[in-house]
């Protein structure tokens, strides 16, 4: 093999790196118009008055789009796995967070889009919000989402609660030597691609429509646009695949649906370009996590059981938080392998912006928390770290939370090789340990019956 | 008043692939007269390099050079379906499309070449743009008359299409989550290390190195990789230690609204950094890959944090780690307050943050 595996340069990398590559940005198209959108000034609001009239009638305007003007108006980013949707593409008497659209007006220009949305006129009755998930539960909390309550209640149907449970925790709990418990909080942070969410939406004589998009997935963008549009996938060309940094970020399909529906109702071509301060203040943003851990370990270092509650802040919408909290929950032992599991997760809704992917998805808070939390109870026992983890490394053949049976894991083979790099002597045993499936020492009474067969990769 | 140095340890574990599997990835090859190679893929690429590595998988296979290939993902009316770049996903599964899009054209010039050299194509084999029987290989023809051949002497279109499905995993018990086949298309594995210097009296944390060590299958494009892990190592220092939307949290006011007031981390706070690449080939990827583009940004925020804690003796749980954490949790340490609870055999760290100093509403315990 001479090319995979080559040190090959980049296949589009001298366009980017001399500025000639095509974004959608550098897309131009006669006749076209630009648009800006009317946004929440508040956390939670009730939208009692929304009157477009001056708007519409100013000068330069081509378009106002409204509630009204959307065919399908929720549809969920998870509808195919059979979640329901809960988020409008605008606002219509509800606005759940700041900066939660509710019109977008397509004009000559950016200035005359932007002061005909200071021209809509929207009256608020403004209600009490909630920004903190440990305060969700209460009773007399604030109710954020009108299709889930406060928090998301239809895992497999009914449960309100993503479960993992496997052997027999309780067991565990009476048999550690010690019980350590800490509190993980991650926080959000915005993706801060270079390029921001910006699309051009331009019907075509044929009826179709052509939409340069800045997504990461042109297909699943496709069907988000044919469904709000109620359109078959004939009738809408995505042009794109070449994107300005998205990191997780430009999967929600921020931009195109109210560009093409700017697009159809004026009957022009439409820019959707967002600045710099609305990617910041109102695109959808990793999710904070709050973790609390509990693990049962005996005093020569084993994890015989671990305790976990996870609470995964949304935002005001679902989007793909039920799919994080799920992978976070299938992974929620990190690289070692406990054999008697309680994890107890939830997706509660705050008056936030509603969260969405982000580069490790569901997982980057957690390994944080997992992380620390090994040192802490390392650090209890008295115990080398690399000792520690090398001894519940998981290893071929035990099982993962749900049962899977691991095929080729690395863990102790990266750990040794950082050993290495770094000049951290490990001892002989250490040394000569393998992914190899579990034996001798290393295949202590609690981790006999959880061990699988069958790799699953 | 002091700085102290500190290092700290962290692993992590990511899968390929959507979790729970069940996201396809199509695509079709077509080679022109000239046995020039053109991909049709609706991958986007994000900047990871998506076109490069299924342009090579694509040379590889078929036995062409790279720079035979062009590779389209510019559209959804030429290009067949993708589920996104995402999940680590786009080396793993769109890869293994253009994969067997690309076997497919190699039969089919095996199968031209066959009828021209009139030799079994069993005994054929192609590479660097040239169809030869194995074993003489003087005996040869070049792809691009194969492909002359197809078109001009046989009618033919060489063609070939891929796609690949892991299929979906269901959860079969939602009480216990046990599922039914493998959620997961592959796992890959890394280690981090952190060495910072904390200062004792402003709070602020200086991450001197890192070095990671990652198990990615197979390195499709080692410079390709280093990226990743160079681009996800500054990431996750910015999650650890820099960035957050609501800095006051609950209170949501504040938001930073551009790059002079959301910090994140530029050449003032970049690192040393050293990779090692290990290769442990997955059984399931193109040519033994695993994904890399998201786990890169995993381990150096736990890491970053055990480092700070080795070097003053603090743990600080809620990210991200900025001065005035450091300096609250000095203060709580040098006041006696940065104890856990130790009642028997319980020791319990972060009570007051605990859901339980919260609500009533939600009880949790051991």
């Amino acid at each position: 093999m001479k090319v995979v595996g080559a040190r090959l340069p980049r296949y589009d990398g001298v366009g980017h790196v001399t500025g000639r590559t095509t974004y959608v940005d550098d897309v131009r198209v006669p006749g076209m118009l630009h648009a800006a959108a009317l946004r929440s000034v508040h956390h939670n609001a009730r939208i009692t008055r929304l009157d477009t009239g001056a708007a519409a009638a100013m000068a330069g305007v081509h378009a106002v789009v409204t509630h009204a003007d959307v065919p399908l108006l929720v549809y969920g980013h998870l509808s195919g796995a059979g979640i329901p949707g809960d988020e409008p593409l605008l606002a219509k008497d509800h606005v759940r967070y700041r900066g939660q659209p509710i019109a977008l007006v397509a004009a000559d220009t950016v200035d005359i889009a932007r002061a005909a949305c200071a021209a809509i006129e929207v009256d608020y009755e403004e209600l009490p919000a909630l920004f903190d998930v440990r305060l969700g539960f209460d009773g007399d909390a604030p109710v954020i989402n009108d299709t889930f309550g406060n928090w998301y209640d239809q895992y497999e149907g009914n449960l309100d609660v993503r479960q993992i449970r496997k052997g027999d925790i309780d067991a565990a709990m009476d048999a550690a030597d010690l019980i350590v418990s800490g509190v993980y909080r991650t926080q959000s942070v915005e993706q801060v691609p270079l390029e921001t969410q910006v699309c051009v939406a331009i019907p075509e004589p044929d009826g179709r429509l052509t939409i340069h998009t800045c997504t990461q997935a042109m297909y699943f963008s496709l069907g988000v646009v044919c469904s709000h549009l109620q359109l078959p996938m004939s009738q809408v060309k995505m042009v794109g695949g070449t994107v300005g940094g998205g990191f997780g970020g430009k999967v929600d399909t921020a931009s195109d649906t109210l560009t093409a529906l700017a697009a159809r109702k004026s009957g022009q071509p439409v820019k959707w370009r967002w600045t710099r301060e609305e990617e910041m203040l109102a695109s959808g943003n990793r999710g904070p996590w709050h973790m609390e851990i509990i693990d049962a370990v005996t005093s020569d270092g084993w994890i015989l059981g671990r305790k976990m509650l996870t609470i995964h802040d949304a935002g005001a919408y679902g989007r793909f938080s039920v799919y994080g909290l799920t992978k976070h929950s299938f992974h929620h032992t990190g690289a070692y392998s406990i054999p008697n599991l309680h994890f107890d997760g939830y997706v509660v809704f705050t008056n936030k912006i509603p969260t969405t992917a982000m580069r490790g998805y569901g997982v980057t808070g957690l390994s944080t928390a997992i992380e620390v939390h090994a040192e802490r109870v390392a650090k209890e026992l008295g115990m080398d770290p690399y000792e520690f983890r090398l001894k519940n490394a998981n290893r071929v053949n035990d099982t993962s939370p749900n049962r899977i049976a691991y095929e080729d894991p690395s863990t102790v083979e990266v750990l040794q090789s950082l050993a290495a790099a770094t000049g951290v002597e490990l001892g002989d045993g250490l040394r000569a340990m393998t992914r190899e499936q579990r034996s001798g020492d290393m295949l202590p009474d609690h981790l006999v019956a959880q061990i699988g067969s069958g790799g699953g990769h | 008043m002091a700085v102290h140095r500190g290092k700290g340890l962290a692993t992590v574990e990511y899968p390929t692939g959507m979790n729970q599997n069940g996201d396809p990835s199509q695509a079709w090859i077509k080679v022109k007269p000239d046995g020039r190679v053109d991909v049709f893929s609706g991958t986007a690429d994000i900047g990871n390099g998506s076109k490069t590595v299924q342009s090579q998988i694509v040379a590889e296979t078929i036995g062409v050079p790279y720079d035979w290939v062009t590779y389209d993902n510019s559209n959804t009316d030429s290009s067949p379906m993708c589920t996104g770049t995402f999940a680590s996903r786009a080396t793993f599964v769109a890869g293994n499309a253009v994969l067997k899009a690309a076997r497919q054209v190699r039969e089919r010039i095996l199968a031209v070449a066959s009828r021209e050299l009139e030799i079994d194509p069993a005994d054929l084999e192609v590479a660097d743009g040239s169809v030869s029987v194995k074993g003489t290989p003087a005996k040869s023809m070049g792809v691009d008359e194969v492909a002359g051949a197809a078109t001009f002497v046989h009618g033919e279109l060489l063609t070939g299409d891929g796609a690949h499905l892991n299929p979906g995993a269901a959860i079969i018990d939602p009480t216990t989550g046990e599922v039914d086949k493998p959620p997961h298309a592959a796992i890959s594995y890394a280690a981090c290390t952190a060495e910072v210097e904390v200062d004792d009296e402003t709070g602020d944390v200086r991450v001197l190195s890192l070095t990671q060590a990652y198990d990615i299958g197979r390195a499709m494009n080692p410079t390709l990789v280093e990226g990743q892990i160079d681009g996800g190592a500054v990431m996750g220092l910015g999650f650890g230690l820099l960035e957050d939307c609501y800095p006051y949290y609950p209170t949501a006011e504040h938001r930073g609204d551009g790059m002079n007031t959301y910090h994140v981390p530029t050449m003032a706070e970049l690192p040393e950094i050293k990779n090692v690449l290990m290769e442990n080939p997955s059984s399931g990827g193109p040519y033994g890959a695993k994904g890399i583009g998201e786990m890169s940004n995993n381990a150096q925020p736990a890491a970053i944090a055990n480092a700070i804690h080795d070097a003053v003796g603090v743990w600080v749980t809620e990210f991200p780690i900025t001065p005035e954490r450091v300096l609250a949790a000095l203060d709580a340490k040098s006041e006696g307050r940065s104890e856990p609870r130790r009642e028997g055999r319980v020791v319990a760290f972060d009570e007051e943050l605990s859901i339980n100093s919260f609500t009533s509403a939600k009880t949790w315990g051991a």
